[in-house]
């Protein structure tokens, strides 16, 4: 944009009367009010008197408008055509009276420039009020601006006949012509605007890093300790470098914690070791591949003592080292280990999110896969295939699955024993459910008091062998009970 | 600066809030001159003297000195937003965030003090709206750069609901209350809420709501676009705690409310209401309701078809290919529980075709057709299983004898619902 005229000027609304003198002589006729607002030359005429010389601010601005948006092929032609509309205009000492904000652009250069209303806007925006008198040759595109001193009437005859109790009610209409127009497509046009300025700043990223790194309170500590156990301590002030293990002794620390928990499997004592070995990692701000390193193990010894508590917790901080793409580690084997534990905590909102996050990578993995079905099989209430997949599950997810299979079995019962009438083999049960052998099926129905209602029963076709069976019609209500106390929230700490 | 304190008093003179707001609007096609109007040594003065002018020029006297005073702040932090948007080759969002948070809090206050009347609500509204689209362009940025970071519109989210608050808990007389623009800023606030993906934030504001329930104008004295906007999140966040009953029950008034031009609303509201009727009333989308969306048409209708022939296959292709959108959209989980439905009504074929010896029909059957329509060999074991589930969930009425492998079917209404 070149510069508004009325601004180089300096010229605001207090100034305009002082074009009274000169409009003398521009054979105006009487009902012409637009002295008063036409403007923004007026300062600089008083100054220079020989106006035939002169070209007014708002004809350099046309002129500037006329080539704007004209594509270089036409420009000979433009220029002829402007020659004539400006030699006319002084022949006919109209160059004063003309307005030139609204004045047709020559016809070569028209096309285009009724197009970009965008820029339109502006330049109309610069040298409004001249518009704002002359309605009859209003611009199409110039209509945020021109209706703008009409709008006051209009709202005056809207204000009557609305009267309604919502107090924004009587405005309803005046939306079209009010002087900034707020459409429905106001951010799209905004985007529009504004997408020159979308170029990436490096600095800026540069000066985050930084400040983020100056900062005093995120300034990572170093520490000095060399023995290689250490009780865990919840930090309540600051880290004393003293009592922290540097990543030298840390690497030490997790051979010794492997071999220990091979020989003693004692996991409250290697659950407080992991526990400080974390702490250490995290106020020395160690991020590497042996921090996820530790964070598996961690999460591994945890699910083997189903400790899901822990586990979620070396879960989560996993997910966050494996976003910041820190090479190492076996995001997918996790991965499949949160689908399978958002099943045992029922967050289908979480678990709409992991299942939109899946890359086709992710959805090639075995264990990833086995995760999905398990899903499915889940969600479709198919029991048949969720047993069959629990006794496949690879890695540790037979560990993960244990947390919530008794929940599934007691769902799997409760719709067994509604449909199957008048009985339903134990076998049967056995092998529908998942259990390694009779005796353990049992122990389960025993351990939802529904022991009783197992009997023997003669074999119809009597070659001696007597069935066992469960009675599907009295053991229904007991086992729908057990089921809706196991599916009572799963409450957790440490969940996400 | 003139033509937008001009417009100011213009405004003032006839109470008329939408031309108010739009002076501080990021639309405003002065934005550009009023950057370049004034520096920033004299910015405040400027604009105080402009204020005062106008404010002395009418009859009568739009207001006293505190409120110019008020005023002033907004324009000065608006010249600032502006300064941050024109004045510079390169937007730099944050920037614009900072100064756009100010003038937001501007107006936020001059409310609170009581300032500003219920027809300048109009003001509050454009403050939080744009405040919510510079905060994601600020987020954008910072994230283009290589940050993962949301802070922006949780900040402007954290203001917003201040706003909120300051509609929420006006006291004055219903025709002059500002309870007038508690809807209009709580679909702000849902927008933002589900775009930074913290929906209990949403149930917070429901709660908020509901306790101050008795001195509310009645939902529908509300403009209905703020209704319908509303209901339409009331509606999803219902859908996503599984509720569907209250899900049918906001998206159809959402539905039956909306303008019947605004293409896109009715596209979303759909988006939730079709699943929603699939679970709640087994109903499935016409051809002709989904005519219009073609998008629409193109994910559902494929699946609304297989569900009614009992399509496994298709069915199951069918939610494969959209799988991405819907998830996206959360309606995967849900609509995946149409499969139920599917092989209900495949079973139900299964019935009919079973001619005099209906009541009793061999598991073997119902094996054959599965097996058949998804296109895998099943065992029987598998197929016990979903008829097993059938009847629990009361699809059908009947029960499985296990000993002669016979499904039987209830003399009547064995499929409830079905006509048969």
């Amino acid at each position: 944009m070149t510069t508004p005229p009325w601004r180089a000027a300096g010229g605001t609304a207090v100034q305009r009367p002082s074009f009274h003198p000169v409009s003398v002589r521009k054979n105006l006729g009487k009902s012409n009010s637009s002295n008063t607002y036409s403007t923004s030359q007026a300062p600089q005429q008083q100054q220079q008197p020989a106006r035939r010389t002169q070209f007014p601010d708002a004809l350099k601005a046309y002129v500037a408008r006329t080539f704007e948006d004209c594509p270089s092929e036409n420009k000979a032609e433009v220029e002829v055509s402007l020659k004539k509309i400006i030699t006319d205009a002084f022949e006919n000492e109209t160059v004063w009276t003309i307005d030139w904000a609204t004045h047709p652009l020559p016809a070569a250069a028209r096309r285009q420039s009724t197009t970009t209303s965008d820029k339109m806007d502006i330049s109309s925006g610069d040298d409004s009020s001249p518009a704002s008198n002359t309605p009859t040759k209003n611009h199409s595109s110039n209509v945020s601006k021109g209706s703008k001193r009409k709008l006051s009437s209009r709202i005056a005859s809207d204000k009557n006949e609305f009267t309604v109790t919502r107090p924004d009610k009587k405005y309803k209409k005046t939306n079209a012509s009010d002087y900034s127009y707020e459409g429905p497509d106001a951010f799209k046009r905004l985007d529009k605007r504004y997408k020159r300025h979308q170029a990436k700043n490096v600095f800026s990223h540069y000066n985050a890093m930084h400040n983020a790194l100056d900062s005093p309170a995120f300034a990572p500590i170093v520490g000095r300790a060399t023995n290689l156990e250490k009780r865990y301590l919840r930090l309540t002030s600051a880290p004393d470098p003293d009592t922290v293990r540097p990543l030298h002794v840390l690497e030490k620390t997790l051979e010794l914690l492997k071999s220990k928990w091979k020989a003693e499997n004692n996991y409250s004592y290697i659950c407080d070791q992991f526990k400080s070995l974390r702490q250490d990692l995290t106020v020395q701000h160690i991020k590497n591949d042996f921090t996820i390193n530790v964070y598996e193990i961690h999460a591994r010894i945890a699910l083997e003592k189903a400790d899901l508590g822990e586990y979620n917790q070396c879960q989560s901080q996993l997910a966050n080292l494996y976003s910041e793409k820190i090479p190492g580690g076996h995001p997918h084997e996790f991965k499949a280990y949160r689908i399978l534990y958002l099943l045992h905590t029922c967050n289908r909102t979480d678990m709409n999110d992991i299942l939109a996050s899946l890359t086709p990578a992710e959805k090639e993995d075995r264990a990833i896969l086995h995760a999905l079905a398990v899903r499915s099989a889940v969600a479709g209430g198919n029991f048949h295939r969720f047993f069959k997949l629990y006794l496949d599950a690879p890695n540790m997810g037979g560990y993960l699955m244990d947390s919530f299979i008794d929940r599934e079995r007691l769902a799997a019962l409760a719709a067994i024993c509604r449909s199957y009438r008048p009985d339903i083999p134990f076998r049967h049960i056995t092998e529908e459910l998942g259990f390694e052998n009779d005796a353990e099926c049992e122990a389960f129905i025993v351990k939802h008091n529904a022991g009783n209602f197992i009997k023997t029963k003669e074999s119809s076709k009597d070659d001696g062998t007597n069935k066992i069976v469960l009675e599907t019609v009295k053991a229904l209500p007991i086992i729908e009970a057990a089921k809706a106390v196991a599916f009572k929230k799963v409450d957790i700490k440490g969940q996400i | 600066m003139e033509s937008i304190i001009r417009a100011w008093r213009t405004a003032h003179a006839d109470e008329n809030g939408k031309l108010l707001a739009s002076t501080i609007s990021l639309t405003n096609t002065d934005l550009e001159e009023f950057a370049y109007s004034t520096n920033p040594a004299r910015v405040a003065e400027d604009i105080f003297r402009s204020l005062e002018y106008e404010n002395n020029s009418s009859r009568p006297k739009i207001t006293n000195k505190t409120g110019l005073e008020a005023w002033a702040e907004v324009y000065v932090a608006y010249w600032k937003v502006a300064q941050a948007l024109e004045r510079h080759d390169e937007v730099e969002w944050g920037q614009v965030f900072v100064a756009m948070k100010d003038m937001t809090q501007a107006v936020i206050r001059g409310f609170q003090n009581g300032l500003w009347e219920v027809w300048q609500l109009e003001v509050l509204y454009t403050a939080c709206k744009y405040l919510r689209y510079v905060a994601i362009r600020a987020d954008e940025a910072k994230r283009s750069n290589g940050e993962d970071t949301w802070k922006s519109l949780e900040d402007a989210a954290r203001i917003i609901n201040r706003a909120f608050n300051v509609c929420l808990n006006d006291r004055a007389e219903l025709a002059q209350s500002r309870k007038w623009g508690t809807y209009y800023i709580i679909n702000i606030l849902f927008k933002t809420y589900f775009k930074l993906n913290a929906i209990t934030l949403s149930k917070n504001i429901l709660k908020a709501l509901v306790a101050n329930t008795t001195e509310m104008p009645d939902l529908l004295d509300f403009r209905t676009s703020d209704v319908v906007t509303f209901k339409y999140y009331c509606g999803v966040i219902a859908f996503l705690d599984e509720n569907y009953v209250k899900a049918e029950e906001h998206l159809e008034m959402a539905y039956q409310l909306c303008h019947k031009a605004a293409q896109k609303n009715k596209e979303l509201i759909l988006t939730y209401l079709i699943p929603t009727k699939l679970l709640t009333q087994r109903q499935l989308p016409s051809a002709t309701l989904l005519k219009p969306y073609p998008l629409l048409e193109s994910l559902f209708l494929p699946l609304a078809k297989c569900i009614k022939s009992g399509d496994l296959r298709g069915y199951d292709e069918n939610l494969a290919r959209g799988e991405d959108w819907f998830v996206k959209k959360r309606i995967f989980l849900t609509l995946e529980r149409g499969r139920d439905i599917t092989l209900r009504n495949l079973f139900r074929k299964v019935y009919l075709a079973a001619g005099d010896s209906k009541t009793r029909i061999p598991v073997d059957h119902f094996k054959a057709a599965v097996s058949w329509k998804s296109g895998v060999e099943l065992e029987a074991e598998e197929v016990e299983c979903y008829l097993a589930n059938m009847i629990y969930k009361g699809y059908i009425k009947g029960y499985i004898s296990r000993e002669k492998g016979m499904v039987v079917l209830s003399g009547s209404n064995a499929f409830p619902g079905t006509g048969v």
